[in-house]
């Protein structure tokens, strides 16, 4: 009998750009790796599915951090400045800074 | 201000991540759904610039899993890159147990293509020759 394990969806879906049990497109996810740099030049093909956790975890945490801010203003609704504060406040995300200050 | 939509992850899965760590009462606004995608993005490209120079000084043309599970913890992300070097030893689990399982499949395709004849006295039953996969997943 097949049992589905935590990785059946990668068993039938590859990494043909199909999302499976991942939550954002392995394709999209090699295209943003491909243009990080002249240097990428191959990219192995468990690569996009680690960016894929990653990412999820990396957008996990900020969303969380945003929210405490979100919180402490007393509101229900999750802003862009909520997410400005919490990157400024998370030594890890320095290399965010840049990003969030410029719009 | 977003020309290209094809350079960043897509708006509804970011937001869907979002949405499945918040409280069910709790609301996101567009834009700050557009800096979380613009964020993720970054994260990305980061990440896999770190990656690639390591490939670049040792001479490897192929950024692998390990190199991104490096990338983190040199770039002060330790706590993703141990859920990650986790994640990647279960995922290369799996592709093994899935490439032995297809190994299997093949060694079992059965000779039997005549039903009459009766050399290979497996005791198989003939409906069998048909789709040994098939047979492997009921």
């Amino acid at each position: 009998m097949r049992q589905a394990g935590a990785y059946s969806g990668i068993l039938c879906g590859g990494i043909s750009g199909r999302t499976g049990p991942h939550l954002l497109p392995l394709a999209r996810i090699k295209k943003i790796m491909k243009k990080s740099g002249d240097d990428v030049k191959m990219i192995s093909g468990e690569a996009p599915i680690v960016f894929s956790k990653a990412c999820e975890l990396f957008i996990e945490e900020l969303t969380q951090r945003s929210w405490l801010v979100t919180m402490q203003g007393k509101r229900r609704t999750l802003n862009k400045e909520d997410v400005t504060s919490a990157v400024l406040a998370t030594d890890i995300f320095d290399f965010l800074v840049n990003l969030v200050s410029e719009t | 201000m977003v020309d290209e939509p094809d350079r960043l992850l897509p708006i509804a899965n970011v937001g869907r991540i979002m949405k499945q760590i918040l409280p069910p009462s709790a609301k996101i606004s567009k834009e700050a759904k557009q800096t979380m995608q613009d964020c993720a993005t970054e994260f990305i490209s980061f990440v896999t610039g770190e990656a690639s120079d390591k490939c670049h000084k040792e001479n490897r043309k192929t950024v692998n899993g390990d190199d991104i599970c490096w990338a983190l913890g040199a770039l002060g992300l330790d706590n993703y890159a141990e859920a990650i070097v986790r994640y990647l030893h279960k995922y290369r689990e799996a592709e093994r147990e899935k490439a032995s399982s297809r190994n299997k499949a093949t060694c079992r395709s059965s000779p039997e293509k005549d039903e009459k004849s009766s050399e290979d006295k497996s005791g198989q039953p003939p409906q069998q020759t048909e789709a040994p996969t098939a047979r492997l997943a009921s």
